[in-house]
């Protein structure tokens, strides 16, 4: 009986602490607290994302508001309190609004369309290409380029030679490499951060002074 | 395919800057809300979170969803108004 009062209580209640919110979104669920939240979300959400939207902004945001609460209310356990609930809960409907946007950008093209022309070994083995026409920067560009070739070779593992080409060399975004590696964003800055580091320390090892290298290209 | 000297620098820069101690997209994002609403408050974020600040500079898609975010609570405030 008192979970049905508290369902369907008529209150004008503004939720102000968070105490009140959690309460509010924790089981048995008010009602009023997840409409009003809701309602936050959206008009947050219109003009943060109207720039990636081109059509039915609208009904596009109240989507993702529903996906948003449901989220919420499913981890409000995890929620600690170390911001206002509303700044916690519209931190996770604008990742779930730009993940959605960045599943459908990329929905219609095919991996086939995102793999690189060339696969990790032969793009690895390429020579550098200078509009500079002074033999000497030549040299050093590709004495440089053989040095940075030989140490991904190496030191880097296949995956790690796969994802630096794709985001580096070939110069795709992130959301189109998660797709092409079928891995998560996560999982790939992480596996780029361990080529990164693979890279520096190598340099470091070898007497390779980083500034030196840039200073020379 | 080519790779152009700013490929080459792009590299170099990238691998320059990694840290042991980066964080990555997961954890950022586990910090994200403190570190929106001390922005908002005129706080200083990047001093009392470095690792996030320093994620956010090197990840443009959490960037982008920081921004976003800070669009979206500055919205809402205003409408409180």
């Amino acid at each position: 009986m008192l979970k049905w009062f508290k369902r369907h209580r008529k209150s004008n209640k503004s939720y102000e602490t968070n105490e009140e919110w959690v309460q509010a979104l924790s089981s048995p669920v008010d009602e009023q607290a997840v409409k009003l939240l809701r309602e936050k979300l959206i008009n947050g959400l219109k003009p943060a994302l109207h720039k990636y939207v081109d059509r039915e902004l609208d009904q596009f945001v109240e989507d993702v508001a529903q996906d948003a609460l449901l989220k919420v209310i499913d981890n409000i356990d995890s929620f600690r309190g170390e911001s206002k609930l509303i700044t916690w809960a519209m931190k996770i409907a604008v990742r779930e609004g730009l993940t959605e946007l960045r599943l459908k950008r990329y929905d219609d093209i095919s991996i086939e369309d995102l793999k690189p022309n060339d696969n990790s070994r032969e793009v690895f083995s390429l020579s550098v290409a200078s509009e500079e026409t002074s033999p000497d920067r030549s040299l050093h560009e590709s004495q440089l380029v053989d040095k940075v070739m030989q140490i991904i070779n190496e030191e880097l593992t296949d995956k790690q030679k796969k994802a630096i080409n794709a985001l580096m060399i070939q110069g795709l975004p992130m959301p189109a490499v998660v797709k092409l590696m079928d891995t998560n964003r996560n999982a790939l800055y992480k596996l780029v951060h361990d080529a990164r580091l693979k890279i520096k320390n190598k340099l470091e090892i070898e007497g390779i002074d980083p500034d030196k290298m840039l200073d020379k290209l | 395919m080519e790779l152009t000297p700013d490929i080459l620098k792009n590299l170099i820069k990238s691998a320059q800057m990694a840290d042991e101690d980066e964080i990555g997209c997961n954890d950022c994002f586990e910090e994200l809300h403190e570190f929106a609403e001390m922005e908002l408050a005129g706080k200083s974020p990047e001093e009392a979170k470095p690792l996030v600040k320093d994620h956010l500079d090197k990840c443009g898609s959490c960037r982008e969803e920081y921004q976003a975010l800070l669009e979206a609570l500055r919205n809402i405030e205003n409408g409180q108004k």
